[in-house]
């Protein structure tokens, strides 16, 4: 008998704000680490080479592509994956209620690199030129909409989420 | 009914939010892979490194010796089990060939990336380590790459049983093309090729097939659009009747043909269920995704003009690689290629000749357009190349041949009929929303600045809602509306959705026709033990055919909701007034939850005037469907020709063959727009296909058959700085065959933004006299193109 035991890493991350201690392989992905084991389905596998975004997380604020992110390199860090962009009573964050309303998505597989994508553009830019969005969404693969609806979902989010700031 | 009005009660026109978009944005949409069971398995699969080999033997022994793999099944131990993958269209039903499709090879291989053996294992890990352990001991082949080569008398057949590499050959041909064309004052030639390039949605394609011990039967999760047809080809394929197998189909990440079955992994993964007694998943990876091919097709486009630019004849000898065999519907989209000719034409002399052969390549699947789009492109391309050498506006040369609005219904030279156009009106709507007239002086000043300006038009009719004789391509599908005794609503459709809106459209049907509120319905769909027999999504037909038959058996519900109403109220029943939940009758009113509840409470009494429970099943089987052959032996497979026309606004970089598209018009004729928003997504969603399929998306090999794109780093899809402004109008002419007209929409786009993309180069280059159509329209291409042209013509002026 061939056994694949490997060793084992420790890692402690806070997802969604509640803290995991987690025992973990060297070698497994943050998406895989996230969907396998902890159960955030919401976060998809569209290529595992970092190319589509339907993996997309925030790790520290920050977009990033957990297919390509071993996770054994975390420890210590916040992440927020799409199941946390809404609050526990499952109530939609102005931007999530933006791509809803506008019909930002078609079959949303996309979702989580759009969300956070957009997210990560309105905090730093409130007010995007159509331009701006593009280039913001560029690291994420939409095969359904051609990009028109999303560039609408995301202006109607911006017009949004100032408006709930204010 | 049909209201476009905003304020109107009627949901019908409106462009309200999904109901099922909640799912999606905030993550808890449960897509196939999203599902685990108990014991859950992993399967991984041995794919063939060779386009053509035999087996001489394959060694398992050091697979099996790993800890925590369950089973591995090669093709010799598969076909104890299970039989052969029926096809989705037999190619026997058109005068074709059949191949043997296993599920895993058996004796030898004929392309890249055929299963060869499969491990199943308690860890994804495991399973793809353990597939590395396996021998495969092959005799490497010459393979036929080449469907020119693969023609030839003394290639050796991809299928071994086989005399030749054609799967079937079809004359598509009317009139008398010979004598047109020897009178014709110009024939012009274009030799159109269309590469290969295919679907890819983001979530790729996943089963997870459970063994269910109770009642010895199988439930398969699945990335599927067609859940009853697919239950036919399983219960062939693993010797079980259709009642012991169940196929759920839940929320879909883009299909677009892909998702249509007899793939090889959905008979793996049931029979590897059922022979470990666990639930066994696979997940498709990206390189996997892209082994599935499409749409490769070189045409030899013969137009006899006149002078004036009227076409009296159209010849078309193509050839489409289809790769090798495969069950899935794919390679029958060669035959849509040609039965579609001459598009939107009143061209009458035809001779057109389909040759659909099979390579060492991995073998298509069906891919949005289902072939309509390579017509489009074939003679797009070729009529742009016509109006060129006869000095006619491409504008002007399409109005003058195309069949016009009071010619329909239109019987086509090849036995179609079209129900319902209005070909030149769609395209000057596309030409005055881009402002086609000024663009051409736009051109003209920029060229004298040394910038190169292109304007493109493209046009595609769509045939939608197919109906093949003799396949489980069916032109009807089923609906049940059924109303709780509480009032609220379900719909349980026979037609599936890709992610694209239709369960929303279904219910705003359901809505105005029962007279309830839009929030009060689910639509339930993809189930084969919960949903109507129905035939999925394909052919651009869910709305059609799941709408129209959900309108019918909300008519014969609410009918029922009147009569107790009535009684009730004890009013006349035809002083009842039903519509957003509330029902009212002069000055009396009483709410929808009393009847509802009255209808299953009260059936001895006050009920008793209708037959309980709220319920009703409906058909809609549209007309114009004829499958009774014609006296030349044509039938014809659709009820509705949607269409649309383009105009692609493109600018080439001379220096280094980079193409920018900067604005896209389209006019799309659809019929009616039950969600406007949902089916402007539709088009704009098929222009991003037509975008990528024209300007970077390609499939490509080496000479010994080993596919090189494997990644979306070789495979290059639009991204968002890609896709310009989409200027879109919607020009609305009924269908009277269907329910309120409509057309189908979803496949319209792909062929005719391609098109129009093309042309838009080639129009910008033609001051170089550039004629590139050999797609796609990469940098490198168009760049030598251009750098051919000047070394042929270094004196041409620059008009």
């Amino acid at each position: 008998m061939e056994d694949l035991l490997e060793d084992t890493v420790l890692i402690q991350l806070r997802i969604n704000g509640k803290y995991h201690e987690l025992e973990i392989s060297p070698s497994v992905s943050l998406l895989d680490l996230l969907r396998d084991e902890l159960n955030f389905k919401g976060t998809h596998m569209g290529c595992m080479t970092g190319h589509c975004g339907a993996c997309t997380v925030m790790i520290n604020g920050k977009t990033a592509k957990s297919c390509i992110t071993l996770a054994s390199t975390l420890s210590n860090v916040d992440i927020t994956t799409i199941e946390g962009l809404s609050d526990e009573e499952g109530n939609l964050s102005p931007l999530q209620e933006s791509f809803w309303n506008t019909a930002g998505f078609q079959c949303g597989y996309c979702a989580p690199g759009m969300l956070f994508l957009t997210k990560e553009l309105l905090e730093d830019n409130p007010n995007p030129t159509d331009d701006e969005i593009k280039t913001a969404l560029e690291g994420t693969l939409c095969r359904c909409t051609g990009y028109q609806s999303l560039i609408r979902a995301v202006k109607d989010a911006a017009e949004n989420i100032s408006a709930s700031k204010s | 009914m049909g209201n476009n009005d905003e304020n109107s009660d009627l949901y019908v026109g409106k462009s309200v939010r999904t109901l099922e978009g909640k799912g999606p944005v905030s993550g808890r949409a449960k897509y196939t892979s999203d599902f685990n069971f108990d014991g859950q398995l992993y399967a991984h699969i041995l794919r063939s490194p060779h386009a053509s080999a035999d087996i001489k033997s394959i060694d398992t022994s050091a697979a099996e010796k790993i800890s925590g793999v369950v089973k591995v099944l090669t093709g010799e131990e598969a076909a104890k089990y299970i039989d052969p993958i029926p096809h989705y269209i037999d190619p026997t039903g058109l005068g074709g060939k059949v191949a043997t499709i296993r599920c895993l090879a058996l004796d030898y291989v004929w392309c890249y990336g055929q299963p060869v053996a499969v491990v199943v294992a308690e860890e994804k890990r495991i399973a793809q380590y353990a597939v590395s352990k396996i021998n495969v001991d092959y005799d490497i082949k010459d393979p036929v790459i080449d469907p020119a080569l693969a023609l030839r008398e003394d290639a050796k057949p991809v299928v071994r049983d086989w005399d030749s590499n054609l799967i079937t050959q079809l004359p598509f041909s009317n009139g008398d093309p010979e004598k047109a064309i020897s009178s014709a004052d110009e024939v012009i030639q274009t030799e159109v090729k269309v590469h290969r390039f295919s679907t890819q949605p983001i979530e790729t394609r996943c089963y997870n097939a459970v063994w269910e011990a109770e009642t010895e039967s199988i439930t398969l999760y699945g990335t599927v659009q067609n859940p009853h047809p697919l239950r036919n080809v399983l219960s062939k394929v693993l010797r079980m009747p259709e009642n012991k197998i169940r196929i759920h189909a839940p929320t879909i990440g883009g299909a677009f043909g892909l998702k249509m079955h007899g793939h090889p992994e959905e008979g793996l993964m049931c029979i590897l269920s059922k022979l470990t007694r666990r639930p066994v998943k696979w997940v498709e990876s990206r390189e996997e995704c892209l082994l599935v091919g499409a749409r490769e097709q070189v045409h030899n486009v013969e137009l006899a003009v006149k002078k004036d630019g009227t076409i009296t004849a159209l010849r078309d000898n193509f050839v489409a690689n289809t790769g090798a065999p495969s069950a899935t519907p794919g390679w029958a989209m060669s035959f849509l290629t040609g039965l579609t000719m001459p598009g939107p034409y009143a061209v009458r002399n035809l001779d057109v000749l389909l040759s659909a052969v099979v390579t060492n390549k991995p073998g298509w699947n069906a891919s949005r357009g289902y072939g309509k789009e390579v017509t489009a492109m074939a003679l797009e391309i070729s009529i742009d190349n016509a109006a060129r050498q006869l000095g006619i506006d491409p504008l002007e040369m399409r109005c003058k041949n195309f069949i016009k609005s009071d010619q329909f219904p239109y019987d086509s030279p090849t036995g179609l009929i079209y129900d319902s156009g209005d070909y030149s009106g769609v395209l000057m709507k596309a030409a005055k929303a881009i402002d086609y007239e000024g663009w051409k002086v736009k051109q003209k000043e920029a060229l004298k600045e040394g910038r190169y300006i292109g304007i493109g038009i493209g046009f595609e009719l769509t045939p939608e809602g197919g109906a093949v004789p003799g396949t489980l391509v069916a032109g009807y599908d089923t609906s049940s509306v059924k109303v709780g005794p509480d009032g609220s609503v379900r719909v349980l459709t026979g037609v599936t959705s890709p992610g694209s809106g239709n369960p929303t459209g279904i219910a705003q049907i359901v809505a105005d026709e029962l007279g309830v509120k839009l929030d009060t319905i689910e639509v339930i769909q993809g189930d084969t033990t919960t949903c109507p027999y129905g035939f999925g999504n394909a052919s651009g037909r869910s709305t059609i055919v799941g709408g129209g038959s959900a309108a019918k058996a909300a008519k014969k519900v609410r009918e029922k909701i009147i009569k107790v109403a009535a009684a009730l109220m004890e009013v006349d029943e035809k002083t009842v007034n039903l519509i957003q939940g509330n029902i009212t009758s002069g000055d009396k009113s009483i709410s929808l939850e009393e009847v509802c509840y009255a209808v299953y409470t009260r059936a001895y009494d006050v009920a008793s005037v209708v037959e309980p429970p709220l319920e009703s099943t409906a058909t809609f089987k549209p007309g114009l469907i004829r499958h009774t052959p014609d006296e030349n032996g044509r039938i014809n497979p659709y009820p509705s020709y949607s269409n649309a026309g383009f105009i692609a606004i493109t600018e080439v970089d001379i220096e280094t063959g980079q193409t920018k598209l900067l604005k896209i018009s389209v006019a799309h004729d659809c019929g009616k727009a039950i969600n406007p928003i949902l089916v402007e997504g539709q088009a704009n969603g098929a222009i991003s296909f037509g975008i990528g399929g024209s300007m970077s998306e390609n499939i490509v090999f080496d000479e010994n058959g080993r596919q090189l794109t494997n990644n979306f780093m070789d495979y290059v899809m639009p991204r968002a700085h890609d896709v310009p402004e989409i200027l879109q109008s919607h020009h609305d002419s009924p269908n009277p065959v269907t329910y309120m007209g409509l057309k189908g929409a979803g496949e319209a786009g792909v062929g005719g933004s391609a098109s129009a993309i093309v042309n838009s180069v080639n129009n910008a280059l033609s001051p170089f006299g550039v004629l590139i159509t050999d797609l796609p329209l990469t940098a490198p291409r168009v760049w030598a193109a251009i750098q051919l042209a000047r070394k042929n013509q270094p004196q041409r002026k620059v008009a």
